[in-house]
């Protein structure tokens, strides 16, 4: 297979119109939160090993194993080419007259080498993704163990354009069957569930709310997952745009790694497309079922994989998986629109 | 029409109907944990009626969304299919009975049909969607249906004891998981 991150010369198709972006987790989202602490000048560069070891016995800044104690002062003409951090403004034992010798209590760290404090800001947590890392870095180094495939997602360049050709398919079967559902006076939505390891559609389905409340396109597909699998509890016989495909066991011994005798397990390993962002109920359905991905084209308004929650990467659940916006999110916001065949002027 | 009388009785359901129903949904993931289900039931009751009942299904189908709590909505929607009832007008007037707090898909499946009363017995640490993992039941979310209030805690021990028995044996349809080397 090839490698995610391989770039691809030429080939211009339909897939070029659109980008899809990961949803990350909050962590990974966040700003860069940030606290106080007290830095001071290495006056004497001789003095750096023997402070930093005797600083560190004094205040060990526990939790914040990502700060680099030291950094190098980069304005040219400083008197000084290192700071140190001495301790954390909360950490301080008396703010009121705050000098050198007032953070350095009698023995445990000699003062020598050493200028009087200021205050600085330093990250609060280790940055997670490369933009976290940036914008750290603007107050005090830090390390950064980075995830390359996050930053390369994060540039919206994590697909090859053969990836997102069969994307752009997979979304297409999606957005087809979503327009079946407006025909037959459902809500315009559509999804298509796929295995990445022989690229096989397993099941396409749209929104059947009009005979059943619950019967979002996310929960259709999923039943006829189950469908494909022997097992399912629902017929959707009457909409012929609902469809699943069974296995066929003898392609499954094709390379990709998976073994032919392994029975698929519901939604293990598959990826879901589906043309605007599931809500609460269909997203903890999929973490339910174990799904691989999901990638669908607009946001919703009580969407539960970006806009309300991030059930993909709640803490305290077994099961999580990898959310990417964007795919045709043009064609699948135009669903919204009223008369879905006009194209809508506005976008966002 | 006294809707208002309606809506405070389901919202406040006596000791004496928690005491009975429950009595019935612990029936129900009794069953469940003896086919080799996740042993949860549930009631849907709608004017003294049960109108739904169900348990987890989820390795009989296949589908990994057959909670009790779905079964028993579905069964509701039939009665009213059958009988020629609102959906809508009924759904506001039940009450779920089950053993254990709605996950966060039950949550918002209530939510999405206006159930306004939930009276569980253990919480859901796993996946519980009325406030161990997420609250769902009271959250804002304008699109989602509308929220409703929880009776916790009725013979809650028993029902942690039998999700404890049943995640001590194997579940018979999960992949195997690799066992690591070092």
């Amino acid at each position: 297979m090839e490698p995610q991150t391989k770039r691809w010369k030429g080939s211009v198709c339909d897939a070029d119109s659109w980008v899809a972006y990961p949803v990350l987790s909050d962590k990974q989202s966040q700003d860069v939160e940030l606290i106080e602490a007290f830095a001071a000048p290495i006056v004497d560069k001789k003095e750096t090993s023997r402070l930093l070891r005797e600083l560190s016995g004094l205040y060990p800044l526990n939790g914040l194993q990502h700060i680099k104690r030291v950094r190098a002062v980069r304005e040219k003409g400083s008197p000084h080419p290192l700071e140190v951090l001495v301790c954390l403004v909360s950490d301080a034992p008396d703010l009121k007259a705050v000098s050198i010798d007032s953070l350095l209590p009698s023995g445990g760290v000699r003062r020598g080498g050493l200028g009087e404090p200021f205050v600085v800001k330093v990250p609060a947590r280790p940055a997670l993704t490369r933009p976290q890392f940036e914008l750290a870095s603007k107050h005090w180094p830090t390390s950064f163990h980075e995830d390359k495939q996050v930053t390369v997602a994060l540039r919206g360049e994590l697909f090859s354009p053969l990836q997102k050709a069969r994307m752009h398919t997979y979304m297409t079967a999606a957005l087809t069957a979503a327009r079946a559902a407006t025909e037959l006076g459902m809500e315009a939505v559509g999804a298509a569930v796929v295995d990445p390891a022989t690229e096989r559609i397993v099941a396409v389905g749209h929104d059947c709310r009009g005979d059943h409340p619950l019967h979002h396109a996310v929960m259709v597909c999923i039943d006829l997952v189950a469908q494909s699998q022997g097992g399912g509890c629902y017929s959707f016989d009457r909409y012929p745009a609902c469809r699943f495909t069974p296995p066929t066991p003898d392609t499954s011994q094709s390379a990709a790694g998976v073994a032919a005798s392994s029975q698929p397990y519901i939604c293990t390993g598959y990826d879901l497309y589906v043309t605007r962002e599931p809500c609460v109920m269909c997203a903890m359905a999929l973490v339910h079922s174990r799904i691989g991905r999901v990638f669908y084209g607009t946001s919703s308004a009580d969407g539960a994989v970006g806009t309300k929650y991030k059930i993909h990467s709640q803490k305290d659940l077994n099961h999580r998986f990898e959310v990417y916006k964007g795919v045709l999110g043009k064609q699948c916001e135009a669903l919204n629109g009223p008369g879905s065949h006009i194209k809508r002027e506005i976008d966002n | 029409m006294g809707t208002e009388e309606g809506r405070k009785e389901s919202f406040y359901p006596s000791d004496e109907e928690i005491e009975k129903w429950m009595s019935s949904a612990f029936d129900m993931a009794k069953d469940a944990l003896q086919s080799g289900e996740v042993p949860v039931g549930c009631l849907l009751v709608y004017d003294h009626e049960v109108v739904g009942k169900g348990r987890n299904e989820v390795n009989e189908t296949k589908n990994a969304t057959r909670h009790a709590e779905m079964v028993a909505l579905d069964q509701l929607l039939d009665w009213c299919r059958r009988g020629s009832l609102d959906v809508s007008s009924v759904c506001e007037r039940a009450a779920l009975y089950v053993t254990v707090e709605p996950c966060i898909m039950c949550a918002a499946a209530l939510r999405l049909l206006n159930i306004p009363a939930v009276v569980y017995g253990c919480r859901n640490e796993r996946f519980g969607g009325c406030g161990s993992v997420l609250d769902v039941s009271s959250a804002d979310l304008p699109e989602t249906g509308t929220t409703f209030k929880c009776v916790s805690g009725h013979r809650a021990e028993e029902a942690v004891e039998m999700l404890k028995t049943f995640y001590k044996q194997e579940n018979p349809n999960a992949p195997k998981t690799k066992t690591r080397k070092d």
